[in-house]
C-alpha cells in the first residue's frame, strides 16, 4: 500500500495552485488535510499525475463572520470548526456534528472544505453544508465563482468541480435566532462514518414550525435534503402526530441501498427513527419567535 | 514540479536534512530513512492510529503525510518522549498501568495521549475512551490504557 | 489441601505479585525490534500479485514492462521456483483425511482470493508495487461453491482435484444413545448457531525477513511467528537444509491471536528467494493483505439439539457441525483444529451422560482457516451456552439455576464428557458462585426488571465454560498432528558475572513472558529478577521448542523453568556449601544471596560464579560444576481452565445498536504468576469476545469476493465500545502439574461471545427472540424483532 509517482507542488497562492491543476492536463489533485485522498492514494485507487499541496497557502483556515453566513476557509481543520466560538454561538447544530466526526487526530489534519470536495456520502460535512443552504466559492485560472452547494454535490465522491478548480471557501448561512435544531447519528463506533445521520433546523412562530430544513445521509448515494418532508412540516403544530405523520411519509420516500453494514429496510427504519428523535429535539429547542425581540 | 526534493525538518529536536521522493511516506521516512522505527505501520489507511506522531505539535497519522510535506516541520515522536532508565510521563504512567502487551500499537497511544493532555479535557471515562478512540490495540482491552491515562488527566496541570 | 508440588524451602516472592513488566522500557521507548525495523545491506522487497479469482486455472502471466522499472529486481512465479523446496504437507493420522499441499506461490491453479501468485522483488516496496500494476494474468475462471454447504455438496466443484472431495475432514464423538434420549425427554431445545468468519488482526501485520549466509550455505528467518520452532522444522524439510544450517527468530512480535501460529505463503517464499538471490529478502503484508489472506477464524454452522429433564438436568445433546476450512488445510495444525475443537468443547463443563458430535470439515475457495484466540471453543461455548439458556427458558428456570445444577461438582474430578475430554480438577462451581456474588446477581436482576417494566431492552447473559490449556503430550493440540506440542524445554546458565540467562522454546508475542518466567526463576534460584534475562522465540535457543500457542507456555514453560532452576540452584548450593563450608542442606538462597542457615555466613551468587569459573583451584576439579541445567517438561495430561463470564446489554430500540453495560469474569487460572498480566490477557481475551459478539465479521460475497478487506469494515473494538472489564480470581485446588500454574490467554474469547448473545437473548425475550447468529449487528438485530414481530401479530 504505497502511493504511485506523482509531480508535488506546494502551492505558494491560490492562483499557484489552480495553474498547477491547469498544467495537470485533468489529472491533477489538490492535496488537502489528506485524510480522505491519502488512504486512497496508498490503496492506489487515485493515481494524480501532479499532486497540489496548499497547506502552505496563506490566510485559507479562518473562519470569519460576514453578513449572515459563517466562512470557512479552505485551510479550516475539522478541529478548528468544532472547537471556534463563533461556529458554538451562531450554528449550534455544527458544533454538535462536529463531535462526530472522525477521531481527534483525524480532526486535527481534515479539512472542512476537503470532506465537501471529495463528497462522500456518509460524511458529516456535505450534509451540513446542505442544511446550511451552503454556497462553494471556487476558483480556476478562469478566475472565480460561486455555487450553491445542492448543485456542487452531484453524487457519491462527485461534485461539480472542473479539473482546474479549487475550492477556497464554503459559506453557510447563520439560522436565525432562536432557531431550534438537531443533530443525531448513528455509526457502528465512536468516530465511524455515519451509517445514518439527520440534521433539522426548524423556527418557531405563533406555535408552528417555520423554516424548516432537513438534510440527511445515509440512505442515498449522497446527503440530502428533504424538501418534500420539509414542506409537509411547515407550518404545523409540533405535536407528535405531525412528528409521526411526517416521519411515516419520509420513511415511505425513501430507497435506500442495501450494503455490507446495513440492508434497506434496516436504513429506512433507522432514518426514520433518527428523524423522529430529531425532530422533536428541535421543536423543544426552538423559541418562540413573538417572545424574543426580533 | 518535482517527484524528488530536499527536505529539511526537526525530529525529535534535531534537525534532518534529507532527499526524498514526493510519495514517500512521512512514516516510511522516519523510520527507514532516519531509522526511528518506533513509529509503526498498522494499516496505512488511517485507521489504526499505530503511525500516530507529532506534527507541529499536534497528533497526525504519519501514514497519511507525505515526507515532502513536512518540509519545514517539527516532528516528535516515541524516540523522543524518553528513555529506558528515564521514562517521560506517558511513558511511566504506561508501565505502572500495564498498558501494554505486544507494545506495537504502544508508540500511537503515547503521542496521541500526549496531544490529548495537553489539549483536551479527559474529566472522565467517557471523555478519555472518546479521546483514545482513532487508536487500535488488539491486546489490552483498552482498560489499562485507559487506567493511565485518568491517572494522566487527574495530575495534569491546565490545559494549553 | 494445596497438592502441587511446591518445595518446603520455596519461600515465593515474586511469583504472585503485581510485578511490572522487564519488557515494558525498550517497547514504550521505540526500542523495541519487530522484523520490519530490521534493514541489513542490499535488503530486497517483496509485492506479491495476488489472485483476484476465488477459482481459475492460471493460462499465462505477462510481466509486460514490469522489468523496467526502476528498482525491480526480479519478478517470480511458481514455475521459476518449481525446483527450490518441496511443498509443506500438513499431515494428520485422521481417517479420510486429504493433506492439501503447501506452497509459497500458486503453482497452476488459483483457490481464494488473495493467494500470492506472482512475486516481485525489487530495492523498495514503492518500486515493487509499482511492477505490480503492469503485470497480467489471465485466468480460465473455474467453477466454485462459495459457501461451505455448497460444496460439500456432491459433485460440487472441486478444489483439490487428487482430494476427490471437498470434504477432508469427517469425525464423530458419541457416547450413549442420544436419539432416544431425545425422543423420550420432556424438554428439547434446538437451534442453528453460526458463528461467522474473523480475522485475527494483530497490529503488526505478517512480516519476514530471510538472510542467506553465503559463507555458512545457512538460512536465517527473521519472522513475526508465535512458533519459531515449527517453521524451523518445517522449512528446513521443505528446503532441505539441516538444522544447524536455519535458524528463525522471532523478534518482537506485534500479537498473533492465532494469526501467526502457521506456516504462510510469504515465509517460505522469503526463504526460496534470499537462498536463490543471495541477498536478503524482506516481506512485509500490508494490511489489505493480511485481511485478505492472513489465516482465517470460526466460520461454522452449528445444528444442535439439547435434551433436559424436568429439574432442568442435562440428559443429551446431539449436534451436527459443518465447518468451512477455507481452501488450504494449514500447517502444521490441519483444518481439523478449528472444527473438530467445536465438537470436542461442545458438552462443555457440565454432565451429561449421551452425547453424537458429528463435524465435517469442507474446503472452500476462500484463505484457509487456522488458529485463533480460544480454537473451536467460542463456537461451541456459544452453541452450548444458548442451548443452557433456552432450556431454562423453557423451563422458567433462572440461567444461573440451570449451570448450578449441571456443572461438574468438586466430587465428580476427573470427569470424562460424552466427547473423551477429561476435566480434572477445577474451579466449575466455584466460578459461576463467583461471579454472582461480584456483581451481586440478584440486585442486577432486580435492575433488569426494573427496567424491562419501563420498556427498555435490558438483558443479562451468561457463558459458564472450560478449555484445556498446557497440554501435555498425550493428546495433540490438533487432532492427529504429528508434531510434539506436550514438552518444553528450558536452560539455564549462570555465568563468571553471576548473571543468569534462561532460554525457552516458547515465544512471546505479548504475554509477557519474559516478566513471568523471570518471576519464577528468580523464586526457584533465588536469585535477583534484574540478574535474569530471558530469551526465546528462536529455534536455536533449545534442541526442541514450538513455540507458545493453546494457553501453553506459562504451564510448559513455567514446569520447564522451575525444574531447570532446581537443577541448577543445586549446583550453586553444591558450591557455596564447599565455598562456605557449611552442609548444602544447610543453605538457602534468595534474592541472589545464599545464606546459612546456622551462621551468619553469605555469599553472593555473583561470588559463588566467580569461584566457580574463574579462580582456578577455588574448588577441586573433581567437585567444579559449571553452574548450567537444561531440563524439559512434558505435565503429559493437561490441565483444565473454568470460568463464568456475565454480560449485561441494553439495546437501543431505534439503532439496534448493543452496548454492554455490565461484563465480569470469575476464572480460575490456578496458580497466578502475575496478577497484572493476567488481568491484562483477560482484558484482551474479552474485547475480542465482544468483537466477535458485536462487530467483527469477514464477509465475502457470492463470487468469493473480500467485501471486508480495510479496518473501515472489518470493524474491531475501540476503546469507546469496552465497558469496564469486573474480575475475580477464584483460586481453587491447585493443578497437578509442576508449580500449579493453569494456562490462560483465551479464555475471554471463549466465553463473552457466549454471555453477550445469551444477554441479547434476555434483553429480547418479550418478543421471544432467541439470538443463534454472531456478531449480533444492528441489521441482524433488526431483523430478527422484525420477523418477531411480524410473526407476532400475524
Ligand atoms: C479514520 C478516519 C475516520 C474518518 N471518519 C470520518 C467521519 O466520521 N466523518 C467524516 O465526515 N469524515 C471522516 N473522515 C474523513 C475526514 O473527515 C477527511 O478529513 C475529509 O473527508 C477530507 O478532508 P481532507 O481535508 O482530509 O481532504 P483530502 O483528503 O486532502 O482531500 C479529499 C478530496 O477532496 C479534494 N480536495 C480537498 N480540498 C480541496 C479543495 N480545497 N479544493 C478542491 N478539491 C479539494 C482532494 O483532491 C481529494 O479528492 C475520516 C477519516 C479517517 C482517516
Ligand atoms: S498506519 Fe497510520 S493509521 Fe494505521
Ligand atoms: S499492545 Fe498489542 S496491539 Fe496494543
Amino acid at each position: 500500500m504505497k502511493p504511485a509517482r506523482f509531480d508535488y507542488v506546494r502551492a505558494e497562492s491560490i492562483a499557484h495552485a489552480v495553474e498547477a491543476l491547469a498544467g495537470a492536463g485533468g489529472d491533477g489533485k489538490v492535496l488537502a488535510g489528506g485524510q480522505s485522498l491519502m488512504p486512497m492514494m496508498n490503496f492506489r485507487l487515485v493515481k494524480p499525475s501532479v499532486l497540489v499541496d496548499i497547506n502552505r497557502i496563506p490566510d485559507l483556515d479562518r473562519i470569519t463572520l460576514e453578513a449572515g453566513t459563517l466562512r470557512l476557509g479552505a485551510l479550516v481543520r475539522h478541529r478548528m470548526t468544532a472547537e471556534d466560538v463563533l461556529v458554538a454561538r451562531h450554528i449550534p447544530v455544527l458544533h454538535a456534528a462536529m463531535k462526530h466526526v472522525a477521531h481527534l487526530t483525524v480532526r486535527n489534519r481534515g479539512t472542512f472544505c476537503g470532506s465537501v470536495c471529495h463528497a462522500d456520502p456518509a460524511a458529516e460535512m456535505p450534509m451540513m453544508t446542505l442544511l446550511l443552504d451552503g454556497t462553494i466559492h471556487i476558483a480556476s485560472p478562469r478566475g472565480t465563482r460561486t455555487m450553491p452547494a445542492r448543485d456542487f454535490l452531484i453524487g457519491s465522491l462527485a461534485t461539480a468541480l472542473e479539473p482546474d478548480e479549487m475550492v477556497t471557501a464554503v459559506d453557510l448561512a447563520i439560522p436565525a435566532d432562536g432557531t431550534g435544531w438537531a443533530f443525531e447519528e448513528f455509526s457502528r463506533r465512536h468516530g465511524d462514518y455515519a451509517l445514518a445521520a439527520v440534521a433539522v433546523l426548524m423556527e418557531r412562530r405563533d406555535g408552528r414550525a417555520r423554516n424548516v430544513r432537513i438534510a440527511m445521509m445515509g440512505i442515498a448515494d449522497t446527503a440530502l435534503r428533504l424538501s418534500d418532508v420539509e414542506a409537509a412540516l411547515e407550518g404545523r403544530e409540533g405535536t407528535a402526530e405531525a412528528f409521526d405523520e411526517v416521519v411515516a411519509r419520509l420513511k415511505a420516500s425513501l430507497a435506500p441501498n442495501s450494503d455490507l453494514n446495513a440492508s434497506a429496510d434496516y436504513r429506512r427504519h433507522l432514518a426514520g427513527a433518527l428523524a423522529r428523535r430529531a425532530l422533536a429535539d428541535a421543536w423543544d429547542r426552538a423559541r418562540e419567535a413573538h417572545m424574543e425581540p426580533a | 514540479m518535482e517527484d524528488r526534493a530536499t527536505i529539511t525538518l526537526t525530529v525529535n529536536g534535531l534537525t534532518q536534512t534529507r532527499a526524498v521522493d514526493a510519495r514517500l511516506l512521512l512514516s516510511d521516512f522516519l523510520r527507514h530513512d532516519l531509522g526511528l522505527t518506533g513509529t509503526h505501520v498498522g494499516c496505512e489507511h488511517g485507521v489504526c492510529g499505530a503511525c500516530t506522531i507529532l506534527l507541529d505539535g499536534r497528533s497526525a497519522r504519519s501514514c497519511l503525510t507525505l515526507a515532502i510535506q513536512a518540509d519545514g516541520a517539527t516532528i516528535e515522536t516515541v524516540e523522543g518522549l524518553g528513555r529506558m532508565g528515564d521514562l517521560g510521563r506517558v511513558q511511566q504512567a504506561f508501565r505502572d498501568h500495564h498498558g501494554l502487551q505486544c507494545g506495537f500499537c504502544t508508540p500511537g497511544f503515547l503521542m496521541t495521549i500526549t496531544d490529548m493532555l495537553r489539549h483536551h479535557p479527559l474529566e472522565t471515562d467517557d471523555q478519555i475512551r472518546e479521546a483514545l478512540s482513532g487508536n487500535i490495540c488488539r491486546c489490552t482491552g483498552y482498560q489499562h490504557i485507559v487506567d493511565a491515562v485518568r491517572e494522566l488527566a487527574r495530575a495534569r496541570g491546565p490545559l494549553t | 489441601m494445596t497438592a502441587f508440588d511446591a518445595s518446603v524451602e520455596m519461600r515465593p516472592k515474586l511469583v504472585g505479585q503485581r510485578i511490572k513488566r522487564t519488557e515494558d522500557p525498550r517497547l514504550l521507548t521505540g526500542s523495541g525490534r519487530y522484523v520490519d525495523d530490521m534493514n541489513p545491506q542490499g535488503v530486497l522487497h517483496v509485492a506479491l500479485l495476488r489472485s483476484d479469482q476465488p477459482h481459475a486455472r492460471i493460462r499465462s502471466i505477462d510481466v509486460g514492462e514490469a522489468f523496467a522499472v526502476p528498482g525491480v529486481v526480479a519478478i517470480f512465479d511458481a514455475g521459476d521456483i518449481a525446483g527450490d523446496f518441496k511443498p509443506a504437507i500438513p499431515t494428520s493420522r485422521m481417517k479420510g483425511y486429504y493433506a492439501t499441499p503447501f506452497r509459497p506461490l500458486a503453482e497452476g491453479k488459483v483457490r481464494y482470493v488473495g493467494e500470492p501468485v506472482v512475486a516481485v522483488v525489487a530495492e523498495s516496496r514503492y518500486a515493487a508495487e509499482d511492477a505490480l500494476e503492469l503485470i497480467s494474468i489471465d485466468y480460465e475462471p473455474l467453477p466454485v461453491a462459495v459457501s461451505k454447504d455448497e460444496a460439500a455438496v456432491d459433485g460440487a466443484p472441486l478444489l483439490h482435484e487428487e482430494a476427490g472431495t471437498n470434504v477432508i475432514i469427517s469425525r464423530t464423538f458419541a457416547r450413549g444413545d442420544v436419539d432416544a434420549v431425545i425422543a423420550a425427554a420432556p424438554v428439547v431445545v434446538k437451534g442453528r448457531f453460526r458463528m461467522t468468519r474473523k480475522t485475527p488482526m494483530p497490529m503488526e501485520t505478517r512480516s519476514y525477513l530471510a538472510e542467506w549466509d553465503r559463507r555458512r550455505q545457512a538460512l536465517t528467518l527473521h519472522s513475526s511467528t508465535n512458533i519459531p520452532g515449527i517453521i524451523c522444522d518445517v522449512l528446513g524439510t521443505c528446503l532441505d537444509l539441516p538444522g544447524n544450517r536455519i535458524r528463525v527468530v522471532a523478534p518482537d512480535v506485534g500479537g498473533s491471536f492465532g494469526g501467526k501460529g502457521s506456516l504462510n505463503h510469504e515465509e517460505m517464499l522469503v526463504c526460496v528467494l534470499a537462498r536463490k538471490l543471495e541477498r536478503p529478502v524482506k516481506f512485509v503484508a500490508d494490511r489489505m493483505e493480511d485481511l485478505t489472506a492472513m489465516s482465517q477464524a470460526f466460520d461454522e454452522t452449528i445444528e444442535a439439539e439439547l435434551a433436559v429433564d424436568a429439574d432442568g438436568h442435562l440428559l443429551g445433546l446431539k449436534a451436527d457441525v459443518i465447518g468451512d476450512i477455507g481452501a488450504y488445510s494449514i500447517y502444521p495444525w490441519t483444518g481439523a483444529l478449528e472444527p473438530v475443537q467445536v465438537v470436542s468443547f461442545l458438552p462443555g463443563p457440565y454432565r451429561m451422560e449421551h452425547y453424537r458430535g458429528r463435524v465435517r470439515g469442507v474446503l472452500t475457495p476462500k484463505p484457509p482457516t487456522g488458529p485463533y484466540r480460544g480454537v473451536g471453543r467460542p463456537s461451541s461455548t456459544f452453541a452450548m451456552e444458548r442451548l443452557m439458556d433456552m432450556a431454562a427458558r423453557k423451563l422458567g428456570m433462572d440461567p444461573a439455576e440451570i449451570r448450578r445444577r449441571n456443572l461438574v461438582t468438586a466430587e465428580e474430578f476427573p470427569y470424562r464428557t460424552g466427547s473423551g475430554i477429561i476435566w480434572d480438577r477445577s474451579a466449575f462451581q466455584e466460578c459461576l458462585q463467583g461471579v454472582c456474588d461480584l456483581v451481586d446477581y440478584p440486585a442486577l436482576v432486580r435492575q433488569r426488571d426494573a427496567a424491562r417494566a419501563e420498556g427498555r431492552w435490558v438483558g443479562i447473559g451468561f457463558a459458564s465454560y472450560a478449555e484445556l490449556t498446557g497440554i501435555g503430550s498425550r493428546i495433540a493440540v490438533a487432532p492427529g498432528m504429528p508434531i510434539n506440542t506436550g514438552t518444553e524445554t528450558a536452560s539455564i546458565r549462570i555465568d563468571a558475572t553471576g548473571a543468569v540467562t534462561a532460554a525457552f522454546g516458547i515465544s512471546s508475542h505479548g504475554q509477557g513472558l519474559e516478566t513471568t518466567l523471570a518471576q519464577v526463576v528468580a523464586d526457584e534460584l533465588g536469585c535477583r529478577m534484574e540478574d535474569i534475562e530471558i530469551q526465546h522465540g528462536d529455534s536455536a535457543l533449545v534442541p526442541m521448542g514450538t513455540g507458545t500457542y493453546a494457553s501453553r507456555s506459562a504451564v510448559l514453560g513455567g514446569g520447564a523453568a522451575t525444574k531447570t532452576a532446581r537443577v541448577v540452584k543445586t549446583k550453586v548450593l553444591k558450591a557455596a556449601a564447599f565455598l562456605m563450608d557449611v552442609p548444602a542442606e544447610d543453605l538457602e538462597a534468595e534474592g541472589g544471596v545464599i545464606r546459612a542457615r546456622s551462621s551468619n555466613a553469605t555469599m553472593t551468587f555473583r561470588e559463588v560464579a566467580h569461584a566457580v569459573y574463574a579462580q582456578m583451584g577455588r574448588i577441586p576439579h573433581e567437585q567444579r560444576e559449571d553452574l548450567v541445567g537444561s531440563e524439559s517438561y512434558d505435565p503429559y495430561l493437561g490441565t483444565a481452565c473454568a470460568s463464568t463470564h456475565l454480560a449485561m446489554v441494553e439495546i437501543d430500540p431505534a439503532t439496534f445498536a448493543v452496548t454492554v453495560t455490565r461484563f465480569a469474569v470469575a476464572e480460575d487460572c490456578g496458580r497466578i504468576i502475575n496478577p497484572l498480566i493476567v488481568d491484562g490477557q483477560v482484558h484482551g481475551a474479552v474485547a475480542q469476545g465482544i468483537g466477535a459478539a458485536l462487530l467483527e465479521e469477514v464477509v465475502h460475497d457470492d463470487g468469493g469476493q473480500l467485501l471486508t478487506a480495510s479496518l473501515a469494515d472489518y470493524l474491531v473494538p475501540i476503546a469507546s465500545t469496552m465497558p469496564q472489564i469486573e474480575i475475580l480470581h477464584v483460586e481453587a485446588e491447585l493443578p497437578n502439574n509442576i508449580g500449579g500454574f493453569r494456562g490462560m490467554g483465551e479464555g475471554g474469547t471463549i466465553g463473552a461471545p457466549a454471555a453477550i448473545a445469551n444477554a441479547v437473548s434476555d434483553a429480547l425475550a418479550p418478543l421471544g427472540i432467541e439470538v443463534d447468529t454472531l456478531p449480533v449487528a444492528p441489521d441482524r438485530l433488526f431483523r430478527l424483532v422484525q420477523a418477531a414481530r411480524a410473526s407476532a401479530s400475524g
